[in-house]
């Protein structure tokens, strides 16, 4: 008890007195999750939109795909993309395996399913009469889409920030293409996994603070958006 | 609207339900027309059909003598027309920002955008509200926003669904004192309803739909204006 009790003031310590290296953890995850993010919100955003207002063959079955998708493992998506990028795979050439960049790719094939299948269920259950709305006043379609994804801004909102959530705290895919190197693909994740191993405990918990404040806040920026939005 | 409109043989069916089965209906500019019917009777299906929203399994439009497959005619429809749903949806901005969307939609420059906006504010009595959220506004405001920001795009022909159903007294006076305007300024205007009475005053011709066809009714006797006694005529085929 006494030894949690000094590394959690240790901890605190090291984010007070802005720690040069915990600090370059805590960048190097932001930095590869929020370029995730921004490299796949667009396209899912796009497919949520034609699964829930396209009329296609297969729309369904497309839907359910994605669902499955969502259940898929981290470590299995760091196990696919290791083989794809290791010196003999396919995509070897490329010369990927242990930067960032495997790591962006990693938390973005996480985050694409996330994304598309909530932001899915916020367009289905938004008002066709949006829709036909914008649609009767002149609007193209492409506009017409934007306003329906205005309209329902708060639900993709929640859906971008649920993907965000989940690739933030993911340790498996990033330790599996990123290797965990020091001052290059050490995040907050794999830091805390491998170094709490070997006794690093006030880095740790640092480290878990970090994204039990991250969640808490944005937590709280989604409740307050959707507590305005249901006030209107 | 320029020259005449006619719809002939449209078709809707949902399952093995042929829910319309219109032979031919024609719309002339500047006339204002009420279909009436039963709850489930068609009416919104009918309006959406013709704003060019909802896609019939058969039919043809004739513009100007010249008869249109439905493919052809659908962005007609839907670049002539403007539908107005029983509970008009208020996008999540001011009134101003409503009433401006089918402007900026359409790519209207700034600078007359906004002055066609504050023209259109003015005339449909939203001056006052112009900064309000509209989705804060009760039934009565919320009609009078939809039909500004109708009106404002210029339309051939307005397609109203129940515009007073479930509204109050004095909601619903300003209601028909807005379509009656509209009616002024030339409009061509079809009305759907199924409380009839208030709207035989004012439009030109009335149509019964019932079992998917439209029926002609008299409107010259006032008595016969309820549709429990209403003089029922087949619409004539082809005019
Ligand atoms: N998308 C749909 N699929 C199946 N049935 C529908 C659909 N839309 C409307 N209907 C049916 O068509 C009938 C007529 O609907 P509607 O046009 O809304 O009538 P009204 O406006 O006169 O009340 C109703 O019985 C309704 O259930
Ligand atoms: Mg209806």
């Amino acid at each position: 008890m006494q030894e949690v009790y000094q590394a959690t003031v240790d901890a605190l310590f090291l984010l007070i007195a802005a720690d040069p290296g915990i600090w370059e953890i805590i960048g190097i995850s932001f930095s590869v999750s929020l370029q995730a993010i921004i490299y796949i919100t667009p396209p899912s955003l796009m497919i949520a939109f034609l699964l829930a207002y396209g009329n296609f063959r297969g729309r369904r079955a497309l839907v359910s795909i994605f669902h499955t998708l969502l259940a898929v493992p981290a470590v299995v998506v760091g196990l696919t993309l290791y083989i794809l990028l290791s010196r003999n795979g396919p995509l070897g050439d490329l010369k990927l395996l242990f930067t960032q960049t495997a790591m962006v790719i990693g938390q973005m094939i996480l985050a694409f399913p996330i994304v598309v299948a909530m932001a899915h269920s916020a367009l289905q259950s938004s008002d066709r009469v949006i829709w036909e709305t914008a649609k009767t006043l002149g609007a193209s379609p492409q506009r017409a889409m934007i306003t329906v994804m205005y309209e329902a801004r708060f639900g993709l909102f929640a859906a971008i920030v649920a993907a965000f959530s989940r690739i933030i705290a993911e340790v498996g895919c990033s330790l599996m293409v990123g290797g965990n190197i020091l001052h290059h693909t050490r995040n907050i994740p794999t830091a805390i996994t491998l170094e709490t191993s070997k006794g690093e405990f006030a880095q740790g918990i640092a480290l878990g603070m970090v994204l039990l404040i991250l969640a808490l806040v944005l937590n709280l920026f989604l409740g307050s958006a959707r507590y305005r939005f249901e006030a209107a | 609207m320029q020259g005449s409109l006619r719809f002939d043989n449209i078709e809707k069916v949902y399952g093995d339900r042929v829910l319309l089965s219109i032979d031919t209906f024609r719309m002339n500019p500047g006339e204002c027309t009420l279909i009436s019917g039963d709850n489930g009777s068609g009416k919104t299906t009918l309006l959406k059909i013709m704003s060019g929203l909802l896609k019939p399994e058969q039919g043809t439009v004739t513009k100007n003598e010249i008869t249109l497959s439905w493919i052809k005619a659908r962005p007609i429809l839907q670049s002539e027309s403007v539908y107005l749903h029983q509970a008009p949806y208020m996008f999540d901005t001011s009134v101003f920002n409503n009433v401006a969307y089918g402007l900026r939609a359409t790519k209207v420059p700034k600078s007359q955008m906004e002055e066609r906006v504050w023209q259109a504010l003015r005339w449909g009595n939203l001056d006052h509200l112009t900064p309000r959220n509209a989705k804060l506004l009760s039934g009565g405001e919320r009609q009078r926003v939809a039909l500004t920001r109708a009106r404002i795009v210029n339309p051939g022909f307005l397609l109203l669904d129940e515009p007073t159903a479930s509204m109050d007294r004095g909601s619903r006076q300003q209601t028909y004192e807005l379509i009656q305007r509209l009616q002024r300024e030339g409009m061509s205007i079809v009305i759907s309803a199924h409380d009839v009475e208030a709207f035989s005053n004012i439009v030109d011709r009335h149509f019964f739909l019932e079992a998917g066809h439209l029926h002609k009714v008299d409107i010259g006797t006032k008595q016969h204006k309820h549709k429990s006694n209403a003089v029922v005529t087949p619409f004539p085929k082809n005019r």
